[in-house]
């Protein structure tokens, strides 16, 4: 056997073992780029307005464009203080913060649906967030704007009569048996 | 006899700045805590079953302060005051004396008591839980607080003296107040739920939550809270047993 043919078998060898091991790792990549085709949509205006206090509906839909199912899907709201240039915690906003959703079909199209709480006043975006099995990179919605207005009301529930009113009364009625234990004495 | 020292130490208190006093600062607590509270509910940050349950906590927490404080000098300020000798020349006896007074201290709850039922109105309107909240907040301030007053009756027999008195019943309160804000994860250890257990301010605040938070509003629901509680009532009383016991066996004169 010459030389040439010699390095000529090594080189096949090389290249057939190369190909052996790199297989999965080009598979799983494969994995990856196919899951990656879900589509998600806010299907509520660009803007929703109101006051604090109020309750308003975030409508979005999901939809797995690919030929094969994407499995393991989280989805969840990502909601940013614009003043404040800082992310909000969904805690008093909204009871469900995620949902998981688990495995998507081909073609398939999920709405999806969040209450939120307008907790307190300011500017703030949100966005639908899906995490995917095997895919490094999340998906993200279009953003929505949350424009919240401050609640002024004085008397809540009516409780400011009874606040107001108790202490003072109590002040009264000390001040009359007072007066009256005066004018015994006297 | 009793109802003299009943009628006289109520007389005495509501004709007093010191009295009405109690009454004022309590309204003022419950006026703030409850506009804040229903501020914050139209904010949605909170239901309004939790509103009422924070509302009842402050509700007994305030009347157990201040019964305990005004209960740490009811008797001791008659030896202060040098009255006690005179007192007990008189026909009267120790357990008249000691019913007398405790009638009184429970006086002094059943006052904050009416002067927090419009807050209680004000803050359950339309959530149907009105005789339940005022019921409950009721029955356990009740046990609660004649248990207390019978324990710091007992100290006060043993150490006739308004200011260790007044200390020991805070360090008491304080005690059994602490769990009360204990976080979940701590409240979740083995060693705090026993204590929650046969704790009365744990039992009632739990009491409280399982009526106005879960809805639980039957007696029978209740009676895992309620029976420590009537332990504790009787416990409180056996202890005041033995102090008056002590004290008679001393005389009213200590002779160290």
């Amino acid at each position: 056997m010459t030389n040439a043919k010699l390095k000529l078998i090594i080189l096949i060898l090389g290249v057939a073992i190369m190909t052996l091991f790199s297989s999965p790792a080009r598979a799983s990549s494969q994995a990856v780029t196919a899951s990656a085709p879900l589509t998600i949509q806010i299907l509520s205006a660009q803007t929703l307005s109101g006051t604090a206090g109020d309750f308003v509906t975030v409508e979005g839909q999901l939809q797995n464009t690919s030929q094969i199912p994407v499995t393991d899907v989280t989805i969840y709201l990502s909601l940013v203080d614009l003043q404040n240039k800082l992310p909000v915690d969904l805690e008093d906003w909204s009871a469900e913060k995620g949902q998981y959703i688990g495995s998507v079909d081909p073609g398939q199209t999920l709405p999806l649906r969040w209450k939120i709480h307008f907790v307190k006043a300011g500017d703030y975006s949100i966005a639908i967030v899906a995490d995917t099995g095997g895919n490094n990179m999340p998906l993200i919605s279009t953003i929505t704007h949350f424009q919240v207005s401050p609640k002024r009301n004085l008397n809540p529930g009516q409780v400011l009569p009874v606040a107001f009113g108790i202490p003072v009364l109590l002040l009264l009625l000390f001040a009359f048996l007072n007066y009256r234990q005066t004018i015994k004495h006297s | 006899m009793f109802k003299y020292i009943w009628f006289k130490e109520v007389k005495e208190s509501l004709s007093t700045w010191k009295g009405m006093l109690w009454l004022f600062v309590s309204s003022l607590i419950f006026s703030f805590t409850s506009y804040l509270l229903l501020t914050d509910k139209e904010l949605s940050l909170l239901d309004q079953t939790e509103l009422l349950w924070l509302l009842s906590k402050v509700i007994i927490g305030v009347a157990i302060l201040i019964v305990a404080i005004d209960a740490s000098s009811i008797i001791t300020s008659e030896f202060e005051k040098e009255t006690a000798e005179s007192l007990f020349i008189t026909p009267l006896k120790l357990k008249d004396l000691l019913l007398g007074k405790l009638l009184a201290s429970l006086t002094l709850w059943g006052q904050i008591y009416i002067v927090a039922v419009p807050y209680m109105v004000v803050t359950s309107m339309g959530s149907g839980l009105l005789w339940g909240f005022a019921g409950y907040v009721a029955l356990l301030g009740s046990l609660g607080i004649t248990a207390m007053v019978m324990v710091i009756f007992a100290i006060s027999l043993l150490y006739r003296s308004s200011k260790n008195t007044l200390t020991t019943s805070l360090i008491i309160l304080l005690a059994l107040s602490i769990p009360a804000f204990f976080s979940s994860t701590l409240t979740n250890n083995p060693m705090a739920q026993f204590f929650g257990v046969v704790n009365p301010v744990d039992n009632i605040f739990s009491s409280l939550d399982n009526v106005l938070v879960d809805y639980h509003q039957s007696l029978l629901q209740n009676w895992n809270y309620l029976l420590p509680l009537l332990l504790f009532l009787i416990a409180s009383a056996v202890f005041m047993f033995f102090a008056a016991k002590r004290f008679q066996k001393e005389g009213v004169i200590k002779n160290d």
